[in-house]
């Protein structure tokens, strides 16, 4: 599943030009059939590149993002970024969390930090990173490192709008956690105009992973971590 | 008093401090550049053996632990411990438990794999209480610096040691430098070689060289690292293995 989001995020590049918008609404949906409450979905574009930053008005931003901890989950567990931008990681728990990543393109050990502390990592090629935490297992995120900024998140009726796309034909991508892979469309943006696309995600149940020293994690018969 | 201190190491009765331990390394005598991560701990073993070295024919072997914890992500804390087994010509054969201390390790560039460049310095003091000589202490400093391929595939590696004895009379002197290089072989496994000496400012006759081949494991949490030291000067042998778990 990684490989295939991982091509997904890496397939070409151009040159931009005159530009367009992408608008549509994504539907997910669970194994079962039914609808995905509250999923996280990232919509992005791949077919060109772009350096980290945004023009004012653009998608993307040159603020740092964050993935929280806390309640012993990753908020949000989804977040895009363009290549070069940091991610930080900030502990908003009341106890210890030790992020990581063992994914090839971006491997990291943050450590164990407390409450009220952030650490950043910068992330430098493109790719998909999943994040754990290695003493709660139940903690889990992904980062999409992307090659430009025309990437935006869902509203939570399923609808975005991609602003700033450059003329021309490109792969529209979405992705939710747990999905087995993106869904994606080709796509013709004209200049100054809006092209409209629906896409529908499936997502399962959460793959397990193993902690940060390649192992099954200990189950935990304490409450205080 | 010099004189003094000179005589307890020619007896074997100093325990000349090994190398202790403290972070990852991919070799058997000298320190890696490797930290723990902030609040990692580990707990380290190390066994090395000096065999035949001179004056005396002296053969020991030290058997140290430690338990070491990140700090920061670039600064890690251990509290050795050593026991020496001896037998040299002026004295009868012992075990003893010989001395325990403190050591930080600093290194100045990030560890991550993104952040950190080619060329890694790390710094370590250590200070050590001497169990058998009661008014020893022994302070040990080295500057280490590596490098590695950006696939990580060769690493290299210089260690600049120093190493004083203080008494209120008396101090000893050693410099202890050495360098190695290892190659990746599989995924896990590390090959190469190394060359390690300790060199005794007043008496050439206490120094010695060891030059041979080395190999590093790791395992998930564990890992685990030696060197064959093969005498080039005033020593017949010097292995040493040392191990590591991380939790």
């Amino acid at each position: 599943m990684r490989a295939i989001v991982l091509l997904a995020v890496l397939a070409g590049t151009a040159q931009a030009g005159p530009v367009g918008s992408i608008a549509g609404k994504v539907s997910v949906t669970e194994a079962d059939g039914k609808p995905a409450a509250g999923a996280e979905v990232i919509v992005y574009v791949v077919g060109f590149t772009e350096p980290p930053g945004s023009p004012p008005g653009s998608p993307g931003g040159t603020e740092v993002v964050s993935i929280a901890q806390k309640g012993r989950t990753f908020v949000p567990d989804l977040v895009a970024i363009t290549v070069g931008e940091k991610v930080g990681f900030p502990n908003g728990d009341p106890f210890l969390h030790n992020v990581f990543s063992q994914s090839g393109s971006r491997r990291f050990d943050l450590g164990s930090f407390k409450k009220g502390e952030t650490k950043q990592k910068e992330f430098p090629s493109p790719g998909v990173i999943d994040v754990y935490c290695n003493i709660h297992p139940e903690m889990a995120a992904t980062i999409l490192v992307l090659p430009n900024r025309r990437h935006t998140r869902t509203k939570p009726d399923g609808t975005f709008v991609l602003e700033g796309v450059p003329k021309g034909t490109w792969t529209v991508f979405a992705y939710t956690r747990r999905a087995p892979k993106p869904v994606s469309s080709k796509v013709t943006v004209l200049e100054d105009g809006e092209t409209t696309i629906n896409l529908a995600l499936q997502r399962g149940a959460e793959p397990e992973h193993l902690n940060k020293y390649g192992e099954k994690y200990r189950p935990s018969t304490t409450t205080y971590r | 008093m010099r004189t003094a201190l000179s005589w307890i190491v020619a007896a074997g009765v100093l325990a000349t401090p090994g190398v202790a331990s403290a972070g990852r390394t991919q070799y058997g005598w000298l320190f890696g550049t490797e930290v723990m991560p902030e609040r990692g701990a580990e707990l380290q073993t190390w066994i090395d053996e000096e065999n035949g070295r001179d004056p005396g024919n002296i053969h020991w072997t030290t058997w140290g632990f430690t338990a070491l914890v990140g700090v920061t992500d670039q600064l890690e804390l251990s509290l050795p411990l050593e026991l020496l087994w001896r037998d040299a010509a002026a004295a009868e054969p012992s075990f003893t438990f010989a001395q325990y201390g403190i050591e930080a390790r600093y290194r100045f560039v990030s560890s991550d794999p993104v952040d950190a460049p080619p060329f890694a310095p790390l710094a370590r003091l250590a200070v050590k209480r001497d169990v058998t000589v009661r008014d020893l202490v022994v302070v040990e400093a080295d500057l280490v610096a590596s490098t590695t391929t950006a696939s990580g595939s060769v690493h290299a590696l210089v260690d600049l040691g120093f190493s004083a004895g203080f008494t209120p009379d008396d101090q000893q002197f050693e410099l202890r430098p050495g360098a190695g290089v290892s190659f990746k072989v599989v995924s896990d496994l590390r090959l190469g070689a190394e060359v390690f000496s300790e060199l005794d400012l007043d008496s050439k006759e206490r120094s010695w060289a060891a030059a041979g081949p080395n190999l590093a494991w790791s395992h998930g949490r564990f890992w685990m690292s030696a060197a064959f030291g093969i005498g080039v000067y005033h020593i017949k042998t010097a292995p040493r293995v040392q191990w590591g778990i991380a939790f």
